[in-house]
């Protein structure tokens, strides 16, 4: 009896052994679109992370212990369920890291929060991840919130001083396609539209499987709306511009919520002088001022290096800062246990204007990073370029939208 | 005392059923292979291999509730994730404005999911094959348009978050093998209503209307009902997996839960397993989940698109080399070798067929009455003003040239064509006088037809077809097995029960169109040139057949063109020409009537021969 | 006024992009009687091919459509002969999965060799839009208009004059009947179906200078193109264009005066009336039922 009981003793020390040994490695998991329709830009949020922990890998790990990326691949949110079990029970990550799409954080961060597991967004902008009052969720990129407060600011803050108006003598239209990242951002754009009492005349929902938004345009035209606000991937962004223009539909400004705004396909297919002007709120470009944005040069060189084309988009960029940021915490928490991790995150303290996409980043108790907003770019000669605000500006803001 | 008496050997011999049914090794074979879904899981006991199954467990279900539409009834959904998108957005919805337990809301979901089913099916099934299924995927994106438009109800296109209360009673659980064993209780029930249905008079009535809608008619089954019955049970179904599979995922979103990509793919899965069977949608399920899941770890991100490439490629190939299916071509074949398992190949012992239903009325009473039948196709008139009143007991010979518009008239009496004016009353077996509608109304109320052109249900056995009409007296299937044998053996059939009805001789068939209406147990016979096409041995059996049948007490109406055979059979002629009846009375009488020969034989010969 | 005059011109001139798409889908379905599932699809590798030809050789989209129509009309055939001829004597279900199958292969084929990014081709010429008395027009829709009305009026002197259009339309009408006629129906199926996917070739070389391709542009057209043929009466040609016009005013109207994201629900709901009421079609031209 005696000796079943050492044995048993034995065994049940060498298991918890195990883990141990293992823990000579930080597992982190990365939970992105690999493949599907989202494929693109999971892709590219993913290289950020994965330039990242390079990054400290290089410098000697993650307080001396090296970090091993476990990829997870989530097409729809059952998969992302499904990768989000794997990663959190078959191969005991200490955190994940993701994941782009808002639909798949969401599912997933459902999984972590239960599993105990932090779960640190990078990039998917729907308010709700940050607001179920889950212990082990932190996201450090804006949210839709941001994103519509600030294209509404840009009205008064900067369009309207560069038209030399009165903003509320402006009239304005929202427009944007009907999934979940346009329903979102157009209905936060209403209410801060009525809080700055402004001039909302029309609010368009489309879909973005739309052949003809003429209707749309004509709409606006018939309303006489000077200033639009445009919630869109790429194939409407296209038609908008391009019928808009067949339309003879001219406002004095147009305003995109990233998606199809930010890529260059877009301006390829309308052609640049046809978006000449447009104005977009993203993410962090990289026509950035390097001075409000310190490290942006540095790691465009990185990816340079490493994948061989230049960025495909801001995704990236906005991925490495938040993996940075979390991966510091880590580093400072006193074990890798979720509460500690918890209790690091909530310490962090880092001021605008030191990150290299500009933001900082102080987290509230729902786990939302509460130094953080987008800016105002707009495309000009062919090139999106940072326009608002001042400090992280490389151009002046121009007036007029197109060739007219 | 005497009911207790009565109650046990019926109790005993129920028991003693059940009991041999588990020695059965088809039935401990499938139990052994299901619980194996459960058994894997629990023996390896990874969260991530359990989600696997339950995802295997879940779309099983999805897809045998699609079977039960999509197979059974032969009517090719693509829209079925509204079911499964209204079971979930029900129950997360009640869930969070009345905080009720998700295992009352998926009821109140499944309930809202039959309404919604009766409501696609009603209008749409009398549409066919593609425009079916088109109608279906339409109904689809209305719904999953709306739901995004009223976003006030249903959080719109930014989706419903399920709040995480964990425990039996929220359906939401840290341990995840609970989600299995409920996942594997969902597919369990799924299938036993597959089996059930499969296994029972609605089964039977599926497969016929999915084959023949005439013939089914004319054996008394309401072709809309019988798929409404259909659709209901499989929305039902859909509509409790997708409860369960919202508050797995506690998320919902218009795009994933109203989705055409798993709609097809739920389809999918049935078809290559095989449609219409009871394991096939898990085969296919069991053998492409797993692959997707391994595809796409090992094609992933290196190759977008490779994935759905090589998913609709097998599609494609599935449907050229095994259009039956992994069960419907390595079935039979798996069967015999099970059946080969110790305690399997037993026959069930012989089971007494019930009484026919009995025949009342006095012989000579008017039994059907057709008063002025006119019947227009466009400017064609096919029938002008035909009255033809039926008596009982009597077998009445309809003759006429081709074209004459006899089997108009028979479609007319049996409820297939709605006259242009006119009425027909029939002496139902209660003895009341009725003025039915519906082909299947007239069926029920003792009026049985054969086609002039069979219409055997192809792919069900001899013995198959002629229980679809027993299945209208007889409901359980025992006793309609043994009723439908007795008519086999009446009509000459028994030898070749169990040859599948398609490969059949014309003179078979015939034989067959008759017996399936004789299972009906009608009191008014209409046979549509049953003799054509029979030997002269069997021509002299089928008039033999015929008096007996009348013989019964049934009242038979023939059209036939064996002149010599009608004129012996028939107690009296009706003799129609252009749409009118020309003559009636008895038979030698007939014959003399000078309208009648000029209508067979043209006037020219009726001037020659002086008449 | 002024908007309700443009609104019904882009109706008209988006009807016509709707029944160049559509004029296939009939043409296949009222003689082969099959609903071919992957005909967005046609369109969307035509307008790849079409984006290929201009990026690589300089091609006008105009000019391609010659070598694109001769393209599709290969594949069309080739399609009838190893997928549909094999499944023309199994359950309907068999080729409704077989052509679904189709489909979901091509658009990911077209995933793993473009990307999900869109490709377009800049043909300012096209693009110039016309103004008369306030209301504007692109050339290129007109030009789509004249093309089908050409290809709704050629195919009907085809099928009317030609010997093998008289073969067609019997083969159409009675397969049985047509086959004791010696009419060889396998090679009308096979050059019918090639005649359907030509049509699509045609329809993506005029699309592809007002739309950019991407693998799921098939999808955007596709249940349009059915609506608009189950409008016409599923076999007619003049049904399918005159079905076209009434989607392309409606989908107009319906996205200025209802609202832009509840169109697609107003011609869904037209669609649906239309199979359950009116099953032969809005001008009575067919029979959905059979």
């Amino acid at each position: 009896m005696k000796l079943f009981a050492k044995v048993a003793l034995a065994t049940t020390l060498a298991l918890s052994a195990a883990p141990a040994l293992a823990q000579e490695t930080v597992k982190i998991g990365a939970l992105y679109p690999f493949s599907g329709g989202l494929a693109l830009l999971g892709d590219e949020s993913f290289r950020g992370l994965e330039l990242a922990v390079e990054e400290r890998n290089a410098k000697g790990g993650l307080n001396g212990k090296p970090i091993q990326m476990i990829r997870g691949d989530a097409v729809d949110p059952n998969q992302a369920v499904g990768e989000a079990r794997r990663l959190t029970s078959v191969d005991k990550v200490n955190a994940i890291f993701g994941t782009y799409s808002s639909s798949l954080a969401i599912a997933a961060t459902q999984v972590a929060e239960l599993a105990g597991v932090p779960y640190f967004e990078l990039g998917a902008i729907s308010d709700p991840i940050t607001e179920r009052g889950f212990q082990y969720t932190f996201r450090t990129n804006p949210t839709s919130k941001d994103f519509a407060n600030r294209m509404v600011d840009a009205i008064s803050d900067a369009v309207a001083p560069a038209l030399g108006v009165d903003p509320k003598s402006l009239k304005v239209g929202i427009i944007h396609e009907d999934s979940l990242y346009g329903q979102t951002v157009a209905g936060f754009q209403q209410k801060r539209a009525q809080e700055k009492g402004l001039n909302l005349v029309e609010t368009l929902p489309y879909s973005a499987k739309s052949v003809d938004l003429t209707p749309v345009i004509l709409r606006l035209k018939s309303a006489g709306v000077d200033v639009v606000l445009q919630t869109s991937y790429q194939n409407d962004t296209v038609l908008f511009f391009r019928q808009m223009k067949d339309q003879g539909f001219k406002p004095k400004a147009v305003i995109g919520a990233g998606g199809g705004y930010s890529l260059r396909d877009t301006v390829q297919a309308v052609g640049p002088e046809n978006m000449e002007g447009a104005l977009n709120v993203d993410f962090t470009q990289y026509r950035t001022n390097p001075a409000a944005a310190p490290g942006i040069d540095a790691f465009e060189k990185k990816y340079q290096a490493k994948y061989g084309t230049p960025p495909r988009s801001g995704h990236s960029l906005a991925n490495y800062m938040g993996a940075n940021v979390f991966l510091d915490a880590m580093a400072s928490a006193k074990d890798l246990s979720a509460d500690a991790i918890r209790e690091a995150v909530m310490k962090v303290d880092v001021p605008e204007g030191t990150t290299p996409t500009g933001w900082g980043a102080k987290f509230n108790e729902q786990g939302q990073n509460t130094r953080v907003s987008p800016f105002l770019m707009q495309w000009q000669g062919g090139e999106l370029v940072t326009v608002f605000p001042e400090k992280a500006a490389v151009a002046k803001l121009k007036t007029g939208v197109g060739a007219n | 005392m005497t009911a207790k008496a009565l109650a046990t050997p019926a109790a005993a011999r129920r028991k003693s059923g059940l009991l041999s049914r588990l020695t059965d090794p088809r039935v401990y074979c499938s139990l052994l292979a299901l619980s194996l879904l459960l058994i894997i899981p629990v023996a390896i006991d990874s969260p991530f291999i359990v989600h696997v199954f339950v995802t295997i467990c879940v779309f099983a279900a999805l897809s045998t509730a699609w079977n039960i539409v999509g197979g059974y009834a032969g009517q090719l959904s693509l829209g079925h994730m509204v079911f499964y998108g209204i079971g979930g957005y029900t129950t997360a919805l009640l869930i969070q404005h009345f905080s009720l337990s998700p295992w009352i809301g998926m009821w109140a979901g499944a309930a809202l999911s039959v309404l919604v089913g009766i409501g696609i099916g009603y209008p749409c099934f009398r549409l066919r094959g593609p425009f079916f299924s088109l109608a279906t995927i339409a109904f689809l994106e209305v719904v999953r348009l709306l739901a995004i438009h009223f976003h006030g109800v249903t959080g719109g296109a930014a989706g419903l978050i399920v709040p995480l209360k964990l425990g039996w009673q929220w359906m939401i659980f840290r341990e995840k093998i609970n989600y299995l064993y409920i996942a594997f209780g969902l597919l369990l029930f799924a299938m036993a209503v597959s089996w059930a249905i499969r296994n029972s008079k609605l089964g039977f009535y599926l497969t016929a209307v999915r084959e023949r809608e005439d013939a089914a008619l004319a054996a008394g089954v309401s072709n809309t009902r019988v798929k409404l019955k259909a659709v209901m049970i499989s929305a039902g179904l859909t509509s409790l997996v997708g409860s369960f599979h919202a508050m797995y995922i506690t998320f919902l979103e218009p795009a994933t839960m109203f989705s055409l990509a798993t709609s097809i793919e739920i389809a999918m899965f049935s078809l290559i397993g095989g449609l219409g069977t009871v394991a096939g949608p898990l085969l296919g399920t069991v053998l492409v989940v797993p692959l997707a899941e391994l595809a796409r770890g090992w094609l992933g991100a290196s190759a977008n698109g490779l994935h759905g490439f090589v998913y609709g490629t097998v599609l494609v190939l599935i449907t050229l080399t095994l259009p039956g299916g992994l069960a419907g071509t390595f079935g039979p074949w798996v069967v015999r070798w099970i059946d080969r398992l110790p305690g399997g190949g037993t026959r069930r012992e012989e089971y007494e067929a019930p009484e026919a239903r009995p025949i009342t009325g006095t012989p000579g009473e008017p039994i059907l009455t057709a008063e002025n039948l006119v019947m227009k196709f466009g400017g064609l008139t096919a029938t002008d003003n035909v009255s033809i009143t039926l008596h009982r007991g009597e077998i009445l010979g309809i003759i006429g040239p081709n074209g004459a518009g006899k089997t108009t008239i028979f479609n007319q009496i049996s409820g297939f064509l709605k006259p242009t004016s006119g009425s027909i009353s029939v002496v139902g077996p209660d003895g009341a006088t009725r003025t039915p509608v519906s082909a299947d109304e007239f069926a029920r109320l003792g009026v049985g037809r054969t086609f002039q052109i069979v219409q055997p249900f192809g792919k069900l056995t001899v013995l198959e077809n002629i229980m679809v009409g027993a299945f209208m007296r007889h409901a359980k299937v025992d006793d309609a097995r043994a009723a439908a044998l007795r008519v086999a053996r009446l009509v000459g059939l028994e030898d070749i029960k169990d040859v599948e009805a398609r490969n059949l001789p014309i003179g078979g068939l015939k034989r067959l169109e008759v017996a399936r209406t004789l299972a009906t147990e009608p009191s008014i016979l209409l046979l549509d040139e049953v003799m054509a096409g029979q030997s002269q041995s069997d021509t002299q059996r089928m008039v033999q057949l015929i008096r007996t049948i009348r013989d019964s007490g049934v009242t038979v109406i023939a059209i036939e063109h064996n002149m010599q055979a009608i004129m012996s059979l028939s107690d009296r002629i009706v003799v129609v020409d252009s749409g009118r009846v020309i003559a009636q009375g008895d038979p030698q009488e007939v014959v003399k009537d000078r309208r009648v020969i000029e209508a067979y034989l043209g006037e020219d010969f009726v001037h020659a021969q002086g008449i | 006024m002024d908007v309700f005059v443009q609104l019904i011109l882009n109706g008209i001139l988006l009807g016509s992009m709707y029944a160049i798409i559509s004029v296939g889908l009939t043409l296949i379905f009222g003689i082969v009687r099959v609903v071919n599932f992957a005909h967005g699809e046609f369109l969307m590798v035509g307008m790849y091919a079409v984006y290929l030809l201009a990026a690589n050789l300089g091609f006008h989209p105009y000019v391609s459509a010659v070598p694109i129509v001769i393209l599709l009309f290969a594949m069309g055939a080739l399609v009838q002969r190893f997928i549909i001829q094999p499944l023309l004597g199994a359950d309907e279900h068999i080729q409704i999965f077989a052509m679904v199958g189709l489909s979901t292969a091509l658009v990911n084929l077209a995933l793993l060799i473009f990307g999900a990014d869109l490709y377009s081709v800049n043909t300012p010429s096209v693009r110039q839009s016309i103004a008369f008395g306030g209301y504007t027009l692109l050339i290129g829709q007109l030009v789509m208009f004249f093309c089908a009305l050409a290809l709704v009026a050629g195919l009907h002197f085809f099928m009317q004059t030609t010997p093998l259009g008289r073969a067609i339309r019997a083969t159409a009408q009675n397969r049985n009947a047509a086959l004791l006629m010696g009419v060889r129906v396998n090679r009308i199926y096979i050059f019918s179906f090639g005649l359907g996917a030509a049509c699509v070739g045609l329809a993506s070389a005029l699309l592809m200078p007002l739309y950019p391709v991407t693998p799921t542009i098939g999808t955007y057209f596709v249940l349009t193109a059915f609506v608009v043929v189950v409008l016409g009466g599923m076999r007619s040609m003049y049904g399918a264009f005159a079905g076209a016009m009434i989607i392309g005013i409606v989908d107009s109207l319906s996205g200025y005066y209802i609202a832009p994201d509840l169109k697609e629900v107003v011609y869904f709901a037209i669609f649906i009336l239309i199979l359950i009421f009116k099953p032969t079609g809005l001008f009575g031209l067919g029979r959905g039922t059979e």
